[in-house]
């Protein structure tokens, strides 16, 4: 075995590893300690001298409403992206792949609903501010046009839409992505599985639930650990289509986080938040590991 | 697949269905473009033209709004945003893929450990390094410069990534190693000419997935970055945005010329991502 | 290889770029004296016409100044709140910087980040290059720490055409204001235009509010939190400040869904004739002189009635300037760059080009501006007094709960009493922090 012959010889692959290990212990880990120390004081980025405050400013985190609000948001954030971009994305791509459709129209679709991916968050972020726009916005004037006028809102400006709307774009950016991440891993699985199962007399949806959904479970465990974990980092749509208003009612994490430490003046605060994404996604990335690691280390 | 004497012996409900997939679908595709083919129509119109007929045509094609958007930044923003995807990618790549080649072929002490490392990363949310980031840049000196962006961001990328090729790399078979080996060959030597020739695929795949997310990069590059001239494209439109907020359609005319280049580069290179994933990516 | 061999190469050509280039991205400021010396400016206007005016003034001055350069940078607005926090948060804090007046400069004062211009300022010319009222509020502890550039005040701009063919005047009480906007409303056509995505274009109008119904006195300790705590924010004054500016969104004289439009789509709407009225700053006078002409608009300053507890003549309104970094290794030259940059000569340039009334005295000439402009500083000099913009004239932790207060306001989930009663109890706490010294 050719292992067996590397056995002992541990520098090589240390020196493959280095630079890999170095550029996370500096770029990640270092800042993640020094993050949980910063958050045991009170400073602010204008007088940077640090004031010992313990565990303040968590027992602030535990009881700002703010926080909660925002809590409450990623975990809707999170419930939609799944429902959209894990099961829709997954039942998309197994009908592009089932050959209803010509191999030649398939790959047109795949293209066209990919296409939102590809553009800059902002771009996404300033379009969609302007097609959510009460004047001139795109999705107002379609609703009057087709007798649905009363549904017309300031999507943004409202407290009980602003995340939605949010949650939405955030779909249309992502869906067709994961479309494709999901087509890959559906032509992986071998045809005769299929054709055997049609001349059993199997349709589409058996199929489906019994051949194509099994086969990609890794992938799909990938899908949702990215998905969710996703939904409590997201920092940027948020940040540029209404920087967590009205009134915080469309807040995030990621978000608050930001506007605490370079607006509010309170890194110390910021810090813990910080601490507390850290721990949420922390918690979630150990749990999908578990789940995935069934079946992984083959 | 189906050929067209097989089409035609189809029963009904085969068509009716075929029927409302692409009904579907079709709507879903409307939905995924129109937003860019609303951006392109009102780049060409005037400012008042735009509040009073925002759905319409418009009625000249105001080419001066691309060439104010282009003079004002756009074109600095992406060469910004080219080399800084450039180079992380470049790096991330060749880090993640030394690091899966030692963790997937070798078998020594502290393996476990290191691993852990590498993949507890990935439990990492980038906000969460942020701030002594900030202090840790400013300290070697990188602050406000491309490695301000450059380095944070491949490191966050480095777990995914390495998981991604490790995971290939685990599967593949030992026989090129071995008869490499027998040819005198020594780690470094397996690992250009086997290792990553064979897990070129997955390489390819995740240096695709990796230069997406520099590319829509925002948070470090928001916060690391103070000059204008070394803005990326994300944060370079928030600040065109906002200052050319007297003249919508030249924003939105800025708007286009940076989705233009990435829509083209996409529907050049999406073939060749598609095939290098389905050729490389079968099993056995 | 792993990539086609073309595309390393040109990765790797393209890190090689970036090593360059990153390298010499970053400055310092300063080197050994009778070299070059760069100095670091760094101000909240980007807009190519403001940019083309700073980069003019630049090189009139590195042209008698070989040895002293300016290296500029620019973010927009609301960039701006956070990215001068960024720098000194990194100990990277720009030579000359600017700031707005009130709360926002003297939190910098108070730590230590502005250098003291005292001297400089009022024991030479300068002072008398500067219109001293707009001086005043950079003025901390009786130290001058902030030079103004530029004056403002806000006013209520309406489209003549409308107001002629109903007939209506501009209004003197507040209820007079009500009854035009009921006016308008009823013929049809959208009264006031309104952007609040960036809610301190509603603490615009409450600040004006505020300072009318309010007495002077109450609202300058409350503001400095200076106030006994029992009173603090207590004053009815604000409740009813919060009731008449939801009294404007609940009978519809606002445009619809504020909060999700930005106050430029606002005045854009404005502009192209859709609304009636728009509250905007003297600095976007000049915007309406060259989209509308002055003849086709008027203005007026938010009206009180006659009942009203605080002062009717303050104007809402601040003066723009910059301060300069403490630790600055080259103070002289700094201060030197500031003086050049508010003077008459330069001044008048700014109103000429700009359209915006500079602090400099003697700039705002009939030759170097408009009519419009020229009126509406006349209503500036006539007011008692210039209340500063609210949302910078507040410790900013009471604001980040006042200002999405006004947008829960407008939203009404919250109502006046509720929003008033948790900006005294964040200013409480902030009160207290302050007492214990942190």
């Amino acid at each position: 075995m050719v292992r067996r012959w590397f056995t002992g010889r541990t520098i090589i692959p240390l020196l493959f590893l280095a630079p890999a290990i170095i550029a996370l212990l500096i770029f990640v880990y270092l800042p993640v300690v020094e993050n949980f120390y910063y958050s045991l004081f009170r400073w602010s980025a204008i007088d940077p001298t640090l004031r010992f405050v313990g565990l303040e400013n968590y027992r602030r985190l535990l009881s700002d409403p703010i926080v909660l609000r925002s809590v409450i948001n990623n975990v809707l954030y999170a419930v939609i992206s799944v429902a959209f971009q894990v099961y829709l994305a997954l039942v998309l791509a197994a009908i592009l792949e089932s050959g209803v459709i010509s191999r030649r129209l398939a790959a047109f679709f795949r293209s066209a609903l990919f296409l939102p991916s590809v553009l800059a968050i902002t771009v996404i972020g300033v379009t969609w501010k302007l097609m959510y726009s009460p004047e001139i916005g795109v999705i107002n004037q379609v609703l009057r046009a087709i007798g649905l006028g009363s549904l017309a809102r300031p999507w943004l400006g409202l407290e009980n839409t602003a995340i939605y709307a949010i949650i939405g774009v955030s779909q249309w950016q992502w869906t067709g992505y994961m479309m494709i991440l999901f087509i890959v891993a559906i032509q992986a699985i071998p045809r005769e599985l299929f054709e055997s199962a049609t001349i059993d007399g199997a349709n589409r949806i058996q199929q489906f639930f019994h051949i194509t959904v099994p086969s990609v479970r890794e992938t799909t465990l990938v899908n949702l650990a990215v998905t969710v974990i996703g939904a409590f980092k997201v920092f940027d749509i948020v940040w540029v289509m209404t920087g967590g208003g009205p009134n915080h009612a469309s807040e995030v994490l990621g978000n608050y986080m930001y506007r605490v430490g370079f607006r509010n003046d309170e890194m110390g605060y910021a810090s813990a938040v910080a601490a507390l994404i850290f721990v949420i996604t922390f918690i979630l990335t150990f749990i999908q590991l578990r789940i995935g690691r069934t079946g992984k280390e083959a | 697949m189906s050929s067209i004497r097989e089409r035609a012996r189809e029963p009904l409900s085969e068509k009716t269905t075929r029927v409302l997939v692409i009904v579907l679908f079709s709507i879903l595709v409307v939905i995924a473009i129109y937003p860019i083919i609303w951006l392109v129509i009102n780049s060409f119109k005037s400012n008042v033209e735009l509040f009073t007929n925002s759905m319409g045509l418009p009625k000249t094609l105001r080419w001066a709004n691309y060439e104010r958007a282009w003079r004002f930044g756009i074109a600095r923003y992406m060469v910004n945003s080219v080399v800084v995807t450039a180079a992380t990618t470049f790096l991330v790549a060749l880090l993640s893929t030394m690091a899966a080649y030692a963790l997937s072929r070798f078998r020594f002490r502290g393996q476990g450990v290191l691993l852990y490392i590498v993949l507890g990363g990935l439990m990492l949310a980038p906000e969460v390094s942020l701030i002594p980031l900030f202090r840790i840049l400013v300290v070697l000196r990188i602050y406000n410069t491309y490695f301000a962006m450059i380095l944070p961001i491949m490191a966050f990328g480095i777990p995914f990534t390495t998981f991604l090729i490790r995971a290939y790399m685990l599967g593949l078979p030992k026989d090129f190693e071995e008869a490499a080996v027998i040819d005198g060959a020594n780690a470094l030597g397996i690992f250009r000419h086997v290792i990553v020739p064979l897990s070129r695929p997955i390489i390819a795949s995740a240096a695709l997935l990796q230069a997406m997310h520099v590319w829509n990069e925002f948070m470090f590059s928001l916060t690391f970055i103070e000059s204008d001239r070394l803005k990326t494209l994300p944060i370079g439109i928030m600040a065109f945005s906002s200052t050319l907020d007297t003249n919508w359609p030249v924003v939105i005319a800025g708007l286009v010329m940076t989705a233009v280049p990435m829509i083209v580069l996409f529907l050049l290179t999406q073939r060749a991502f598609i095939r290098g994933l389905t050729a490389g990516g079968v099993k056995g | 290889m792993r990539v086609p061999k073309g595309i390393r190469w040109f990765a790797v050509g393209l890190l090689s770029l970036a090593l360059l280039a990153g390298c010499s991205g970053g400055s310092g400021s300063g080197s050994k004296a009778g070299e070059t010396i760069t100095l670091r400016f760094f101000h909240k206007w980007p807009e190519p016409d403001h940019m083309a005016y700073y980069n003019a003034v630049i090189q009139k001055w590195e042209k008698e100044h070989p040895n002293i350069k300016i290296e500029m940078e620019a973010v927009s607005d609301e960039a701006y709140k956070d990215k001068i926090r960024v720098l000194m948060a990194g100990n990277n804090v720009p030579d000359i910087y600017f700031s707005w007046a009130g709360e926002f400069a003297w939190k910098f004062a108070r730590a230590g980040q502005a250098l003291d211009l005292t001297d400089a300022f009022m024991n030479s010319d300068w002072k008398d290059a500067v219109v001293n009222s707009a001086v005043q509020p950079y003025v901390w502890d009786g130290k001058v720490y902030g030079i103004p550039m530029r004056i403002n005040g806000k006013f209520m701009v309406y489209n003549k055409k409308v107001f002629n063919d109903l007939g209506l005047q501009p209004p003197k009480t507040w209820d007079e204001f009500l009854e035009v906007c009921e006016t308008i409303k009823q013929a049809g056509i959208v009264p006031i235009a309104f952007g609040n995505e960036f809610p301190w274009a509603a603490s615009h109008y409450v600040g004006d509010l505020n300072a009318k119904l309010v007495p002077p006195e109450v609202r300058q300790a409350d503001y400095l939190l200076e106030a006994d705590p029992e009173t603090l924010f207590t004053d009815p004054g604000y409740v009813e400040a919060l009731r008449r500016f939801k009294e404007l969104n609940d009978k519809g004289y606002f445009n619809e869904g504020p909060n999700a439009i930005g106050h430029d789509m606002a005045r854009s709407n404005f502009l192209v004739g859709n609304t009636a009225m728009i509250y905007v700053e003297l600095e976007e006078f000049v915007t309406v002189h060259e989209e509308m002409g002055d003849e086709n608009v008027g203005f007026f300053r938010l009206p009180s009635n006659p009942g009203d507890r605080g002062d009717p003549n303050v104007l809402t309104g601040a003066p723009d300037g910059f301060m300069i970094y403490s630790k600055t290794p080259h103070p002289e030259e700094a201060i030197a760059f500031l003086k050049f940059l508010v003077s008459e000569e330069n001044g008048k340039e700014y109103v000429r080009q700009l359209g915006i009334p500079s602090a400099a005295v003697g700039a705002v000439t009939e030759e170097t501006s408009f009519p419009l402009l020229e009126a509406g500083l006349q209503e500036v000099d006539k007011a008692s007094g210039m209340a500063l913009w609210l949302d910078t004239d507040i410790n900013i932790k009471v604001i980040e709960v006042y200002l999405p207060g006004l947008q829960a306001v407008l939203t009404g989930s919250k109502t006046p009493e509720q929003v008033m009663q948790e900006v005294r109890d964040q200013a409480l706490k902030v009160q207290q922090e302050l007492k214990a010294g942190s």
